[in-house]
């Protein structure tokens, strides 16, 4: 059996069990989601330590070099003259996806720890999540277009579900919101999925094929094809491979979210439960991310090259408005969502710049973000629970009530920031250098980059201080002081490891760059190779 | 008449051959004759025994159509003088009917307003059984009578299934409605196949002159005869501007009968549309009409009002009505493709539409008949009480919608790359322009047909309705129909290779 193919299947397998149990057991459906995560996790790990390194381990746009990879022949259409639409069940992964694969594990698992707070309809929420973490397991992993979007398509759904159903007061309108949202992005995807469907060849059998890593091929392009690199053709009058480009980079940056495109992020956050936050921010936003290297990047990446400042642009707009932003809010839960906004901004900066430095430093962000926003989540769902109000002028003082609490708090605060020693800084210093050497995207975004942070320091910082610092106030008086009780064993157990990440990624980044390396020198070299 | 003396046994030799493939219509004959019979015979069980015939006859027709897929292969063969036309396309909506049928006719009893009438069902089945003939012919006409003849037959029938319960006023005004928009229908496109048959010579559609004598002809006059003749069939699918009947009929007719009107006469509108158009499609000298933009821009137009308008509604089947309209629009994009793989894909679609659409209703019923549940209202927080119902709903409408994974995803891929493959030989905007809609208009749809699992799950049920019994076999039915939603949209090579 597949190790990669088990880890997208065993939440499946799981939900299946959670679905013929009886409702009578339903105080063990947690330990079932649980068991399922920590296996998920356990496979990850393994997955992480047989990783192979080296040149000949890069992946990108070599078959051959992906690892752990099966691939068995899945739909095969008659399509008369147009040969046999062919799509395989393929999934690998390289050094891009291995990472995600492992952070998408860990975060599971913290998030059914916060599942916990749930009390209602038990079954159908745990079903729903072990729904979305197979989605998730499967976007990361798939090598066929086909099946990247079958999985990509099929996170909407529970999704949608968890946020409608466990979600706050504006469920409702969240959960619409997130949905027309991406199908939005993703059905004109399709339309480009389709059309490089039909472009592209597979050499081995001459049929028409889904495989995301022939498509990276200029060789496999038919003649004459929409999107050959050769024929120039255009669709309303755009360059096709343009107008391909833009079209994916939409569907993925609303996903990212980029700015202007991020204005479901808030509300979805703001009104899902405390897991699905944690799932969106930790591991949803970097299936934009990831999508954006591995699919717009990766066939399109002469228009990633002439459209290098414009992302770059995009990316130091998110970075500015999301910091503005998450100043201005009251509540806490949101202000966090808009710091998301601002710090996926860093991964299309350090993308944009095209550079080794600017890459990893946005792989690295990506990892980073997942952990820390994951803490962050966790740590407002805390106060919620307690006392079910998460405004920061609701709250002063809190460092004497819940000392433990703002050791946490401040773990992931300072660590979110920036601070050296903490994963985040290593990412975006990076990044930064990224941007500064490339001769791609111009000095200033690196500029504005180091301004974002000075942002995120000062909310991060003001947050602190007008919440946990200074003489012990709350609005809900002593009915609240007795609710904010101390962290307990499963918050801990939780909260722990997150920070313990946290701080040896910041320590030791080569526990990431050293499996990305090759993997990103490649991704440089093919995108040099193309444009020339 | 001596002077056609000589060709009487050539003819008779040709009405025989044609018997031997015409086996499945000759048994839905003698079925048609048994079910009737059968209603007499057995005046007091209400039906039962006429429905179990019916079902099992129709089951033998499929098999019958079965045989006939084999035996044909990809020969085209003409019966009866040319009249009929046959071949490996025909068979496959010849026999997405009869699937449909059976499901139709299994489904007529569940429902509670139709099992309440007074006269009973018997009818019901024998009018469902000469439809489904006149439906088959529908499919394999291919001469102007025999597309007047069939249409009309199909119309009588649904004329009177729509006014099947004759003492709800809203049943009645549904079938008023039908007729008379029918009936008139029906007479513009008796005109136009008058005017066609004055420019052409001919009644036949593969007449070898059919093409030249058109050609000769005044365009404008043509136009408008095929003008005429297309709405005629548009009619029928309603494609916009003919679809004003629609959403009163599809709401006030017996659910059973919306699934019907919905599913079969559209199936086979669709056949006969394709049939109408392959001798202007083959023949490359043809340019009076332009199909390529007439189809495009009813599609078009079709596809945005039928989904735009469903947002509005409150009624459940009202709003399956509308994107029903939308469905059309979607395959006449299908259509516009003329090729051998767009008709494959257009076939794919409707049977994929058909599982979907009648499981919708099916739920539909059964909401109606459990709750009493018509408007989206009704069915606030009914999620939590029909749990499997609920989920099997979002199943279906997830395919309606075209998400995957579902069969109704598969479907549209299919059909999206069907038209880019002609779009990248001809670089005709026209194709493009239909994808970007079917895009958009796919994102429309999600948010209404999002809105009744929003209802189901999201809204909190404020108060206790009355329950009444549930059928428990509609529910398998709907289970059934789910299961093979979910099947097709992991491996839809099952059904699309035998399209």
């Amino acid at each position: 059996m597949n190790i990669l193919t088990l880890f997208i299947f065993i939440p499946a397998l799981f939900g299946f069990l959670i679905l013929a149990l009886p409702d009578g057991l339903k105080q063990t459906f947690k330990y079932i989601t649980l068991t399922a995560t920590l296996i998920q996790l356990a496979l990850g790990i393994y997955l992480y330590l047989n990783f192979k390194t080296g040149a000949e381990f890069a992946g990108i746009n070599h078959e051959q070099q992906f690892q752990f990879v099966q691939k068995l022949p899945w739909i095969s259409l008659n399509m008369g003259n147009a040969g046999r639409m062919q799509v395989d069940y393929f999934v690998g992964v390289d050094g891009i996806s291995v990472l995600m694969l492992v952070m998408t594990a860990v975060v599971m698992v913290i998030a059914v720890l916060a599942s916990w707070e749930i009390k209602q309809n038990l079954k159908g929420f745990f079903a729903l999540f072990l729904m979305l973490d197979m989605a998730v397991a499967g976007v990361f992993c798939a090598l066929d277009f086909f099946l990247f979007y079958l999985f990509y398509e099929l996170m909407l759904l529970p999704l949608y579900f968890l946020i409608g159903m466990w979600g706050g007061v504006r469920r409702e309108y969240a959960a619409i919101k997130f949905f027309l949202y991406t199908l939005f992005g993703s059905v004109f995807m399709l339309l480009i999925m389709v059309g490089l469907y039909l472009s592209v060849t597979d050499p081995g059998t001459g049929n028409h094929t889904f495989n995301l890593i022939s498509m990276m091929n200029p060789a496999n392009y038919t003649q004459g094809s929409v999107f050959s690199l050769a024929s120039h053709q255009t669709l309303f009058g755009v360059p096709a491979r343009v107008l391909g480009f833009v079209v994916i980079f939409i569907a993925f940056a609303i996903k990212v979210p980029v700015v202007p495109l991020h204005t479901w992020l808030p509300d979805a956050h703001v009104e899902a439960p405390t897991p699905v936050s944690i799932i969106l921010a930790g591991v949803l936003l970097k299936v934009g991310g990831y999508g954006i290297i591995r699919i717009c990047m990766g066939i399109f990446p002469e228009v990633a090259v002439s459209g290098a400042f414009w992302i770059g642009l995009l990316g130091v707009i998110s970075i500015i408005y999301g910091a503005l932003n998450a100043l201005a809010q009251r509540d806490l839960k949101r202000l966090i969502a808009y710091s998301s906004v601002s710090h996926m901004g860093f991964v299309l900066l350090g993308l944009a710049s095209l550079t080794a430095e600017g890459v990893s430093g946005a792989m690295m962000q990506m990892v980073s973000h997942g952990f820390l926003s994951s803490m962050l989540f966790f740590l407002v769902g805390i106060i919620y629970d307690r006392v079910h109000d998460r405004d920061i002028y609701n709250f002063r003082g809190l460092a004497t009530t819940m000392p433990q609490y703002t050791t946490f708090v401040m773990i992931a605060f300072f660590a979110s920031l920036g601070l050296p020693g903490f994963s985040a800084f290593v990412a975006e210093a990076f990044t930064l250098a990224g941007t500064f050497k490339s001769d791609l995207v111009p000095h200033w975004m690196a500029v504005c980059g180091s301004i974002g942070i000075l942002l995120s320091a000062a909310y991060f910082l003001w947050t602190l201080q007008r919440m946990f610092f200074g003489k012990e106030l709350l609005k809900g008086g002593d009915a609240w002081k007795q609710a904010l009780t101390g962290l307990k064993i499963r918050e801990k157990l939780a909260l722990f490891p997150l920070a313990v990440l946290a701080l040896a990624l910041g320590v030791m980044p080569s526990l990431v760059f050293g499996k990305i390396n090759d993997s990103v020198l490649a991704l440089i070299e093919f995108t040099k190779h193309m444009v020339r | 008449m001596p002077q056609l003396l000589p060709n009487i046994s050539a003819q008779l030799n040709s009405v025989t051959d044609g018997l031997s493939m015409f086996r499945p219509e000759l048994c839905l004959g003698v079925l048609f004759l048994l079910v009737m019979a059968c209603d007499l015979v057995y005046l007091n069980n209400r039906g039962r025994a006429s429905r179990m015939l019916t079902c099992a006859g129709l089951l033998l027709v499929l098999v019958a159509n079965w045989g006939e897929y084999i035996e044909t292969d990809d020969n085209v063969l003409f019966l009866f003088n040319n009249n009929l036309i046959l071949h490996h396309s025909n068979i496959v909506l010849k026999m997405l009917i009869d699937a449909a049928a059976f499901a139709i006719v299994l489904f007529y009893p569940w429902d509670d307003q139709l099992r309440k009438h007074g006269k009973g069902l018997g009818d019901a089945y024998t009018i469902i059984t000469a439809s489904v003939l006149g439906l088959h012919v529908m499919v394999m006409s291919a001469t102007l009578l025999t597309i007047f003849l069939s249409i009309e037959m199909v119309s009588i029938a649904s004329y009177l299934l729509v006014a099947y319960r004759t003492e709800s006023g809203f049943s009645a005004e549904a079938g008023l409605k039908y007729v008379l928009f029918g009936m008139a229908a029906s007479a513009v496109m008796l005109y136009g196949i008058s005017l066609f048959y004055g420019l052409s010579g001919t009644l036949n559609l593969f007449d070898a002159g059919l093409i030249t004598h058109l050609q000769q002809a005044d365009s404008a006059m043509v136009m408008l005869a095929v003008i005429l003749i297309l709405a005629g069939i548009g009619f029928k699918l309603s494609v916009v501007p003919l679809h004003f009947w629609v959403p009163d009929v599809y709401q006030g007719a017996a659910t059973p009968v919306t699934a019907y009107l919905s599913t079969l006469p559209k199936i086979a509108g669709f056949g006969l549309l394709v049939t109408f158009l392959t001798p202007f499609i083959a023949d490359l000298s043809w340019e009076q009409v332009d199909f390529v933009t007439v189809l495009s821009v009813a599609g078009i137009i079709t596809m945005i009002a039928g989904n735009f308008a469903a947002i509005w509604q409150q009624n459940v089947k009202r709003l399956l009505a509308y994107s029903g309209i939308g469905h059309t629009g979607f395959a006449l994009m299908a259509v516009v493709t003329f090729s051998a793989q767009g008709i494959k894909a257009l076939n794919f679609y409707l049977a994929v539409y058909a599982v979907a659409n009648l499981g919708a209703l099916m739920l539909a019923s059964y909401f109606a008949n459990t709750m009493k549940a018509e408007n989206l209202d009704d069915y606030k927080g009914l999620g939590f009480k029909y749990p499997v119902a609920s989920v099997c709903f979002v199943i279906l409408l997830i395919s309606l919608t075209g998400i995957p994974v579902s069969a109704g995803f598969n479907a549209k891929v299919i059909v999206f790359s069907a038209v880019y493959e002609v779009y990248q030989q001809g670089h005709n905007v026209m194709l493009l322009a239909l994808l970007v809609t079917g895009a958009v208009t796919t994102v429309v749809s999600l948010f209404y047909y999002i809105k009744i699992p929003l209802y189901l799950f999201l809204k909190k049920q404020e108060t206790e309705g009355r329950e009444y019994p549930s059928y428990k076999k509609l529910l398998v039915m709907v289970v059934v129909l789910s299961a093979i939603v979910v099947l097709l949209g992991i491996f839809p090579d099952l059904l699309a290779n035998l399209m």
